[in-house]
């Protein structure tokens, strides 16, 4: 059972052995500039929310930089499809293809985890404490798995390289800016707070960010929402790869 | 030219059988309605130029696309690709060499084995063996896009055997390869045909190897079967002694079932002629009335 998952989860992880470094320093570069630029630049002693900038600041950059690095497998599984054609070794393979979608799932996943690693060190040399704990652990793995799907999603309609191009510009990137990664979002003009309320990283953001504060508190009604955002991006999916040719 | 021998298995037990399969891509009908059947054990070869349709259809017999009409059949039961089990019968060697650059041979191969349930000492045993006789045992711990082209291709022909696969499909397995390797590569065809007990089902636009290579062949063009048989049965339904007539712009063929004939004919004619025995490339270009490959 689930030799499907298991074999996609090693083919992707192997192949990120062999790109760690890259990914790595690709991940610890943007949110040291965005820490520097709007830490120390704009934000530098200012409070938001009741507490230090940096306070505010690296779970919010915890929250985007890992939510790139888990919907960055759309590019991946993109070029693997259109160019490598490696991904019609997954459809002639005997496994379900909700198979696929777990392996894919559990290696963005894996993947989220090494700027949360980054951030985490950025923390300590900052010499902001945040609380990680259980409750972040749990917010932390619904994040990822929520944009590793929506990633896979995205691989799966688009019927090329440059579509993705596209999403990134028309989804992902308001994204980082408008979900309260730099700014609480109540501080927006309303058409924006309504334009965050449709995008999953303000929630995400708004959980992890609260299970990282210390003494803030955390509002379990989130994990359901993101649960939720879950379940019917995984049934979604579902019905595209069931469909999908080559 | 009959069909008619594309219908049946050669006496053997039918493997895979095909009946009226049609796929278009919006307006572009890439198969209409074809017809066959491929007997277990045959080394089997579509014989098609660019754009014939042969992709298209290994595409629609192994599940990577849907038929737009018409069934296929593995030992009888309808195809259908969501049952797993009907996957294990199948090896495919896809047109393009789609392995993991970064990965060594080694790992490829490992990669595929876990997707077909297999892992452990069973799998490292049947990596060894596949490498080997691929002859690719010195070449494991290589990354695979470091192996030259001809070993990329025996490195995908050894990931799909891994799982002794009972039918493989190759997509124009020689393209790419240089005369020496072609050679090399059709005793290899041979020997799965042969040493791994499979039913070999190519796809090519060399003439000359169908003919080399193929206990059968099927041609296709513009998406439609037009002639089935063995290049014997297909030399001989056309004739098989040809005249090569030249004139000036030309060289025209004319077909003969017997060398008397033939030389009969020659001898009422006043231009330059060759006399010689039909080849499969003869055939085709009747059929067709155009040349595929220089
Ligand atoms: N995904 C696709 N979308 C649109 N048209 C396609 C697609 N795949 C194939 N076709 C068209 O269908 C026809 C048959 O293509 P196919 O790839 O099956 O030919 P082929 O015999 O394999 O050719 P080649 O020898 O060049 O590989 C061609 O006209 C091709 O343009
Ligand atoms: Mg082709």
């Amino acid at each position: 059972m689930l030799h499907g998952v298991r074999a996609i989860y090693l083919r992707e992880t192997l192949i990120l052995r062999h790109k760690l470094l890259k990914t790595l320093l690709a991940s610890a570069i943007s949110p040291a500039l965005f820490l520097l630029a709007f830490g120390y630049g704009v934000g530098r002693g200012v409070q938001v929310a009741g507490s230090d900038y940096l306070v505010f600041l690296l779970p919010g950059l915890l929250t985007m930089s890992s939510m790139n690095q888990a919907y960055g497998i759309a590019t991946e599984i993109n070029i693997s499809r259109f160019y490598f054609k490696v991904f019609e070794e997954y459809l002639l393979a005997p496994i379900q293809r909700w198979e696929i979608i777990v392996g894919e799932t559990c290696y963005g996943i894996t993947k989220g985890l090494i700027p949360v690693l980054i951030i985490g060190i950025y923390s300590l040399l900052t010499g902001v404490s945040l609380r990680f704990g259980p409750l972040f652990l749990l917010a932390l793995v619904l994040h990822l798995a929520t944009f590793a799907l929506l990633g896979f999603v995205a691989a799966m309609i688009v019927k090329s390289h440059a579509d993705q191009a596209t999403i990134n510009a028309f989804l992902i990137t308001p994204m980082m800016f408008l979900s309260g990664t730099f700014f609480p979002v109540e501080q927006m003009p309303l058409f924006i707070r309504a334009v965050a309320s449709i995008f999953p990283l303000t929630y995400s953001t708004a959980l992890i960010r609260a299970t990282l504060t210390p003494g803030a508190e955390v509002n379990f009604v989130l994990y359901g929402v993101l649960i939720g955002i879950l379940a019917v991006l995984f049934l979604i999916a579902r019905r595209i790869v069931a469909k999908v040719e080559i | 030219m009959s069909c008619a021998e594309a219908l049946s298995c050669s006496g053997r037990p039918c493997e895979i059988e095909v009946a009226g399969l049609s796929r278009r891509f919006d307006k572009t009908v890439a198969v209409d309605s074809i017809t066959f059947k491929v007997g277990r054990g045959e080394l089997f070869a579509f014989l098609g130029p660019n754009g014939a349709g042969k992709t298209t259809t290994i595409n629609m017999l192994t599940g990577l696309l849907k038929p737009d009409a018409g069934e296929v059949r593995y030992h009888g039961e309808l195809f259908d690709p969501r049952r797993l089990n009907v996957k294990r019968l199948i090896g495919v060697v896809p047109q393009h060499n789609n392995l993991d650059r970064e990965l060594t041979a080694a790992e490829n191969l490992q990669i595929h084995g876990r997707l077909f349930g297999m892992r452990g000492q069973e799998l490292q045993q049947r990596i060894d063996h596949c490498l080997e006789f691929a002859d690719l045992g010195d070449k494991r711990a290589t990354p695979a896009g470091k192996l030259s082209g001809g070993m990329q291709r025996k490195l995908v022909i050894a990931r799909a055997l891994l799982h002794r696969p009972e039918i493989l499909f190759l997509d124009e397995p020689t393209v790419g390869l240089d005369p020496h390797s072609r050679r090399k590569m059709w005793a290899f065809l041979r020997r799965i045909n042969q040493e791994q007990d499979c039913t070999v089902f190519l796809t090519t636009h060399y003439i000359e190897e169908a003919e080399a290579l193929a206990d059968r062949v099927l041609i296709i063009d513009q998406a439609k079967i037009i002639a089935g048989g063995t290049p014997e049965q297909l030399k001989k339904s056309a004739g098989n002694y040809v005249l090569d007539i030249y004139n000036e712009e030309n060289i025209q063929n004319e077909f003969f079932t017997d060398r008397p004939a033939a030389l009969q004919r020659l001898e009422q004619l006043d231009t330059s002629v060759r006399i010689r025995e039909t080849t499969l490339e003869d055939v085709f270009l009747q059929l067709t009335g155009k040349r595929i490959e220089a």
